[in-house]
């Protein structure tokens, strides 16, 4: 059975609101439900790290176990570095995966164009490789000036991001020295 | 019973805003669009998707050039809500006070009509909000349903310097004395708790209320 998110909420939100009535009596609470995540039949908690910052909090997302898809996330009160809490940035993960506004196609703007046009995967992945290579061979420098070996292209820079974690780091520098890059930054010393 | 309470220790508060998204994350509040009006403080006032807001006060000082106020404005949850007397004239049992003394809008505020501006009106902290969608009026919740399940209201959670406290009111009363007690070495005698006994969102501040937010006091 296939339930949205919307739909989920709403049924755990009756069934919750009913649970909270027929507990207390005489307590007329709110019908809507703010207890996404609390019910740990339908939810799967996994441990995650904030993607934002290097101080790497620690985070629970919780899941639904129907669909796979995020219900909630919050501080992870287990993690040493921040025990439970969140910054602004931290509290806000929960959109970064659920987000109308997220791009979910590729979209490419040829050179001179003043539009955007959609395209694959596939169509994306081999343009990149195609002008990876062309630029990397025109800025390739095999000796410098004083005549020393060298092997390096000149022609790329790279840019890396805090939001990368250990393992991606190693891929990137692997991939980027192989090609003969120097210019790697990342957006924290600039 | 005495029920549960918060200790908003401001002289604690570095502005991350890290409560007021928690608090839009758990309820599922949508953005909404701002301009910069030249503070941090944003949006500029609660409203029916912003239900904690840390407001952000400057004012020069002689001995550091400027002094911040930090403010995460929510609702209190009086002890003898005000909003609760005015809204049972038109519209019984429309707010509730549930058993940790959460003061709780349900979906009968929506029948209150033309009066949801008086049950407003009625509140000296000015924090409920109409919905205009919905025509329900909105305000924090003292997340219940997360207390219930033993966990600390979702703004509780995130702050990461301990501004924010919740717990049983006993524990949190203590704990008010003894944050006072600091507050006052270190920031002097104008270092206050705001309504103590009346209320169940205990505000710290280390100067007069009325200069970290309008409506901080009556």
């Amino acid at each position: 059975m296939h339930v949205t998110r919307r739909e989920f909420l709403k049924i755990s939100g009756m069934a919750s609101a009913l649970g909270a009535l027929a507990g207390l009596g005489f307590d007329v609470l709110p019908i809507k439900s703010y207890a996404a995540g609390l019910d740990t039949m339908t939810v799967k908690e996994t441990t995650s790290i904030c993607p934002y910052c290097a101080v790497g909090c620690g985070q629970i997302v919780q899941t639904d176990k129907a669909t796979g898809k995020i219900i909630n996330t919050e501080g992870d009160s287990d993690h040493p570095i921040n025990e439970g809490s969140l910054c602004a940035k931290g509290a806000s993960l929960y959109q970064l995966a659920v987000n109308p506004a997220r791009w979910t196609q590729v979209l490419y703007r040829a050179p001179y164009s003043d539009k955007w046009e959609e395209k694959t995967w596939d169509w994306a992945l081999d343009r990149i490789a195609v002008n990876v290579k062309k630029s990397r061979d025109a800025g390739f420098v095999i000796k410098n000036a004083k005549g020393q070996e060298v092997n390096r292209t000149e022609g790329i820079a790279h840019i890396g991001s805090a939001a990368l974690d250990n393992e991606e780091c190693w891929l990137l520098q692997a991939i980027m020295r192989s090609l003969g890059l120097v210019y790697i930054e990342h957006q924290a010393r600039i | 019973m005495a029920g549960k309470s918060f200790l908003i220790d401001t002289t604690k508060c570095t502005a991350c805003r890290g409560c007021q998204i928690a608090c839009k994350e758990w309820n599922k509040l949508p953005a909404g669009e701002t301009k910069q009006t030249g503070t941090f403080q944003n949006p500029p006032d609660l409203n029916a998707s912003t239900y904690r807001l840390v407001r952000f006060q400057e004012y020069p000082s002689e001995k550091n050039y400027m002094v911040w106020y930090f403010f995460t404005e929510a609702c209190r949850h009086c002890m003898s809500p005000p909003c609760k007397t005015e809204a049972d004239k038109y519209v019984k049992d429309c707010i509730t006070v549930d058993k940790n003394g959460g003061v709780q809008f349900n979906e009968k505020t929506k029948e209150l009509g033309a009066n949801a501006e008086k049950v407003k009106a009625g509140c000296p902290y000015n924090i409920p909000r109409l919905n205009e969608a919905t025509k329900a009026l909105v305000k924090c919740h003292m997340c219940y349903m997360r207390v219930d399940a033993g966990l600390l209201p979702a703004c509780v959670k995130s702050c990461p310097t301990g501004a924010l406290n919740f717990g049983e009111r006993d524990d949190i009363l203590k704990l008010a004395q003894t944050r006072l007690a600091e507050a006052k070495k270190k920031f002097g005698d104008k270092a206050e708790l705001i309504n103590p006994d009346e209320v169940r969102a205990i505000f710290l501040v280390a100067d007069t209320p009325a200069k970290y937010c309008e409506f901080a006091t009556y």
